[in-house]
């Protein structure tokens, strides 16, 4: 436990030790890294818009809808490869209009059940005294599930004042559930629904940093392992504020990771992450040349998105896969079809099954027809875009530029591989600077053609896969994909990439200079765990990064002014 | 024949018109309304901004007319314009100079800056090779404009898209300020529905509705407020940018509903194919421009963007053409002594043309006043590059249809000093449009407007 500049009461038992050593900056509490010895630091907290999945989830949540209606919705702006980035996510006039459009569609579709929640309102002989009672309990009921904690009085006026010009605005004398329906139209156009709102908990005396309230930390941890809003027993524990310890998040968060939700979020991340969303549109859209892959099918498009996806979510959840073993695993996911695109036996209907593949062969993810499909051209495989798939994607690192002025490709050529092609374009002095640190990965995947499947040869000719890990932690030549992924497999450099990757993902923003002790925390713990996956979503919620924000300071009168 | 024909996804236009909502259409009631065209005699009609995007750049040697000035010839990529020739403006050597700075990559610094002409924030959106951006660091051209034009009309302006895929700097052009981008619609059925769902409707259910939307869209923005008061700058600025968005729909109530009537007709949709697929883009096209020009005949707008793809797009257009087997940003990566993929690259650049002559004619076929819809319009034709595989933003392909109500004197292709900046032709058509100003975006890249067009 570090203090607060100023020290909330709840803490100071727990702070007694610290203040013993009488230090100005007291050592890092025991097990923390030494980053963390000064004064807690949680970094930026920039509101965060909900993106169309999670707009998608909660609407699920709270009113059983499945309708998807954010499908509708123009696109999540994306940022750092992410759809989630707070500072790239805005609301247009055309999201606005469909804010409302998918409010009204809602409140329609599930007005009459919500109805029902107040049977003061429902029947022959209504009340008006007696609804608009049952009409102030629904407000605070279904407002708290709304705004993810309970609303104030004068929210709950509001919401009254709607729900009395509701009841004759339809087309009887007195319309209840023409009222209930404009508070969730109201509702779920709320900035307090549509984007989430943290101040931390209200202390006059607070210095700079505070803690969150139990309320935000479920719906932090809510969104961070489910891309949805709490569930009954998130608010039960904030009801009860038992979500402000280390030791009562972290068993929410590990009961969390349980949930089938924690699933479809992992996946989420993935198919962000690695892009494996562009495999249909991005290889649909540029297709494959006919005559030199006769047997690429479009069709075979949502089976590799598929298998990757199921890749992960095989490995993380039921082998416990560390990162290593997601680079060097010897087995994917697939189903029949899929499996004889492969030419490997196992599978026989349309599910996808584990299918243990020749090692020698393939190693984890990387060997998958959907990525190596992805990064190739519709005529060839491309050592080049592999290449930087590796050092951008997987270590987290950017090559310069290219020059303005890019020479041609050269064309498909048979009497030649295509690692002869672009051995040659890059022994040129003007790209071998910046392609030495490309190509050397991409040759290693040379055993894959254009549609991501192993060959032997190209046109008749030798395929010649080896390669040069330089400027990583695991320099060396390699030979072969699966000695490389190996390689990246035990890279520490990889692994931070990931922690790093999850770190965007997972806090919705690029981690800054004040990160340092809320990374270094999410990287011991994931080594500690042996870089299980699902120990760094634990570890993700353990930081003060995730537990505190900054005092917002309201700026004075209107930016628009 | 064995010819891949293009598959269409035929759906029931009654189902589409019921599923959003709509009643039967109430044309009984029209004979006794008045559109909103529908203008008293002698009232000088309003003028109209269009803004056509299209990616990649273009093939130089394809593109620009021989000749001179007034006495020109139409190369092949504009060969489709041939029957408007003396509509065009033609002008050459205008350099997207504040494009050679700022952050983000070649594709994003001209998609951002295209209607902007000012540098990108800094931002996470990745672009070729470890280079990031941000959103555009101004207000486009089309919204100052829209600021400045758009009293009265329901909708400030239209942004429409064809197959604009993703949502970064690269996929936007239009731009209400610095960070604050504005999507294009791809669906032309989602956007007439937007523009006149409501005098597609039922008038009593609509009134109705309307009644409703108040009330709620007036607790909502109350909430807008009070939450506003207690955020940051940053977190402000981005709820009362939402906030603003939610008071214009709040202030559309206030406005008479759209009324067909006069040259303000239903358009016939029956043609239903998927907009995210690229082989619709054809289609898809022709159905947004019907729309744009719909648009303007019911001034329920009087700017409009027309986006066709993203920058960098690499759809391919083997709808063009079977032999196009690669994207259109591979291709057009391609060198200069590939001839083939040139040629191809000239044909897609010469479909674009013919996109444009398709909505001159459109909106040449609405009379107005003693001419027509068009008479009284500017189309900007705007590209993120001019060279696809050099990323030159220099000598950019630039070419304006109409004349903004007889501002630009049309019919002539014009060549002007190098190290001209696009601003320069940004501001001429602010000035066409009634916005009397001499800088617009980077005034270190120029100042005043053009000369030589009016």
């Amino acid at each position: 436990m570090r203090i607060l500049k100023h020290t909330p009461t709840a803490l100071v038992p727990l702070l007694a030790a610290i203040a013993l050593t009488g230090c100005e900056t007291p050592a890092p509490p025991a097990g923390q890294p030494d980053s963390c010895s000064g004064e807690i630091e949680p970094g930026p907290a920039p509101i965060r818009r909900l993106t169309r999945v999670e707009y998608n989830n909660t609407v699920y949540q709270l009113l059983g809808d499945t309708s998807w209606p954010a499908n509708a919705f123009p696109p999540d702006e994306q940022a750092l490869g992410f759809d989630n980035q707070a500072t790239a996510l805005v609301v247009s006039p055309l999201l606005a209009e469909h804010y409302l459009g998918a409010a009204e569609a809602l409140a329609h579709a599930h007005g009459p059940k919500l109805l029902g929640q107040l049977p003061a309102c429902v029947g022959d002989s209504i009340s008006a005294l007696k609804c608009s009672a049952d009409a102030l309990t629904f407000i605070r009921e279904f407002g708290k599930l709304a705004y993810r904690r309970p609303l104030t009085d004068a929210e709950v006026a509001i919401y009254d004042g709607l729900f009395q010009d509701g009841t004759t605005l339809g087309q009887e004398p007195y319309t209840p559930q023409v009222g209930v329906e404009m508070i969730v139209e109201a509702m779920l156009q709320s900035p307090h629904f549509l984007y989430r709102v943290e101040v931390g908990v209200p202390d006059p005396k607070a210095g700079d940093v505070v803690p969150l309230s139990s309320y935000e930390i479920a719906s932090r941890l809510s969104y961070l392992v489910w891309n949805t809003m709490p569930d009954p027993a998130l608010f039960a524990a904030a009801d009860a504020d038992e979500l402000r310890t280390p030791a009562q998040i972290e068993a929410q968060a590990r009961r969390m990771l349980k949930a089938p939700r924690a699933r479809e979020a992992v996946k989420n991340f993935h198919r962000q992450w690695l892009k494996l969303d562009d495999i249909i549109p991005r290889i649909a859209a540029n297709g494959k040349d006919f005559d030199i892959y006769p047997d690429y099918r479009a069709k075979y498009l949502p089976l590799w998105q598929t298998e990757a996806e199921a890749f992960f979510d095989h490995a993380i959840f039921e082998e416990d896969a560390s990162v290593e073993a997601l680079f060097t695993a010897s087995y994917s996911m697939m189903n029949k079809e899929l499996a004889d695109f492969y030419g490997v036996s196992g599978p026989t209907g349309d599910e996808f099954v584990r299918v243990e593949l020749d090692p020698t062969r393939y190693a984890g993810f990387l060997t998958q027809a959907g990525l190596l499909a992805l990064h190739a051209s519709p005529d060839r495989s491309s050592p080049i875009h592999r290449g930087l798939f590796v050092r951008e994607t997987l270590l987290c690192q950017s090559p310069p530029p290219p020059p303005d002025i890019v020479p041609e490709a050269p064309n498909v050529d048979e009497s030649q591989t295509t690692r002869e092609q672009f051995t040659e374009h890059s022994e040129d002095a003007l790209c071998s600077g910046c392609h030495r640190l490309m190509d050397p990965l991409g040759f290693g995947f040379e055993h894959f053609d254009g549609i991501g499947r192993y060959r032997s040869n190209e046109w008749g000719l030798p395929i010649d896969a080896s390669g040069e890990l330089i400027s990583t932690d695991v320099d060396g030549p390699y030979n072969g994909a699966v000695e490389l992924a190996h390689a990246l497999g035990s890279s520490e450099q990889v692994k931070n990439c990931v922690a790093t990757q999850w770190f965007r993902f997972g806090y919705g923003r690029v981690e800054t200079e004040a990160d340092t002790c809320s990374m270094d925390v999410i990287r011991e713990a994931f080594a500690a765990a042996n870089y299980d996956v699902k120990e760094l979503i634990i570890a993700l919620t353990m930081t003060d990064a995730f537990r505190y924000r900054h005092v917002v300071r309201p700026t004075e009168g209107s930016s628009n002014d | 024949m064995t010819s891949r024909k293009r598959p269409i996804h035929p759906l029931s236009r009654r189902t589409l018109v019921r599923g959003l909502g709509g009643a039967a259409i109430a044309l009984p009631l029209l004979d006794a309304m008045r559109g909103r065209s529908a203008r008293a005699s002698g009232e000088t009609p309003p003028k109209r901004l269009i803004v056509m995007y299209t990616p990649n750049g273009t093939i130089a040697n394809n593109f620009w007319p021989g000749g001179a000035e007034a006495d020109f010839t139409l190369s092949p990529i504009l060969q489709p314009l041939a029957p408007h020739k003396q509509d065009l403006l033609i002008i050459r050597g205008v350099d997207m100079l504040s494009s050679l700075s700022g952050p983000g990559d070649a594709h994003q610094k001209g998609t951002g800056q295209c209607l902007t002409a000012t540098e990108l924030l800094e931002g996470d959106f990745s672009g070729d090779a470890g280079q990031s951006a941000g959103w555009a660091g101004g207000i486009s051209v089309d919204q100052l404009v829209a600021q400045h034009i758009s009293e009265g009309t329901a909708y400030a302006s239209l942004e429409l898209g064809v197959a604009v895929q993703g949502s970064t700097v690269s996929s936007r052009i239009s731009y209400l300020g610095a960070g604050q981008p504005l999507p294009p619609e791809n669906s032309p059925y989602a956007a007439y529905q937007r523009l006149f769902g409501d005098a597609l409707g039922d008038p009593l259910v609509i009134e109705r509705r309307a009644a409703r939307r108040r009330s709620v869209l007036d607790a909502v923005s109350e909430q807008h407020r009070a939450l506003s008061s207690q955020l940051g700058p940053d977190d402000r600025e981005k709820l009362e940018n939402h906030l603003l968005a939610v008071e214009n729909i709040r202030a559309r109530l206030e406005q008479a509903a759209t009324t067909f009537g006069g040259e303000c007709q239903p358009l016939d949709q029956s043609e239903i194919v998927d907009p995210s697929l690229v082989f619709n883009m054809p289609v898809v096209g022709r159905l947004q421009m019907d729309l744009l020009a719909m648009a303007m005949a019911c001034d329920v707008t009087r700017v409009g963007s027309l986006m066709w793809t993203k920058s960098a797009s690499n759809h391919v257009f083997s709808f063009l053409d079977p032999a196009i087997k690669e994207g259109h940003h591979s291709i057009a990566h391609k060198g200069d002594e590939d001839t083939i993929k040139v040629a191809q690259n000239s044909q897609i650049n010469t479909w674009f043309a013919e996109q444009l002559a398709y909505l001159i004619a459109r909106l040449k076929a609405i009379p107005e006043g003693e001419g027509t819809v068009f008479d009284n319009t500017v189309i900007l034709w705007t590209n993120e590059q001019a060279k696809g595989n050099n990323h030159s933003r220099m000598e950019m392909p630039y070419v304006l249809a109409g004349s903004a109500g007889g501002y630009f004197k049309t019919g002539r292709y014009l060549v002007q000093n190098s190290q001209t900046g696009h601003n320069k032709l940004l501001i001429s058509v602010l000035n066409a449009m009634g916005v009397d100003t001499d800088v617009f975006g980077n005034v270190e890249y120029g100042k005043g407007p053009l000369s030589g067009l009016t």
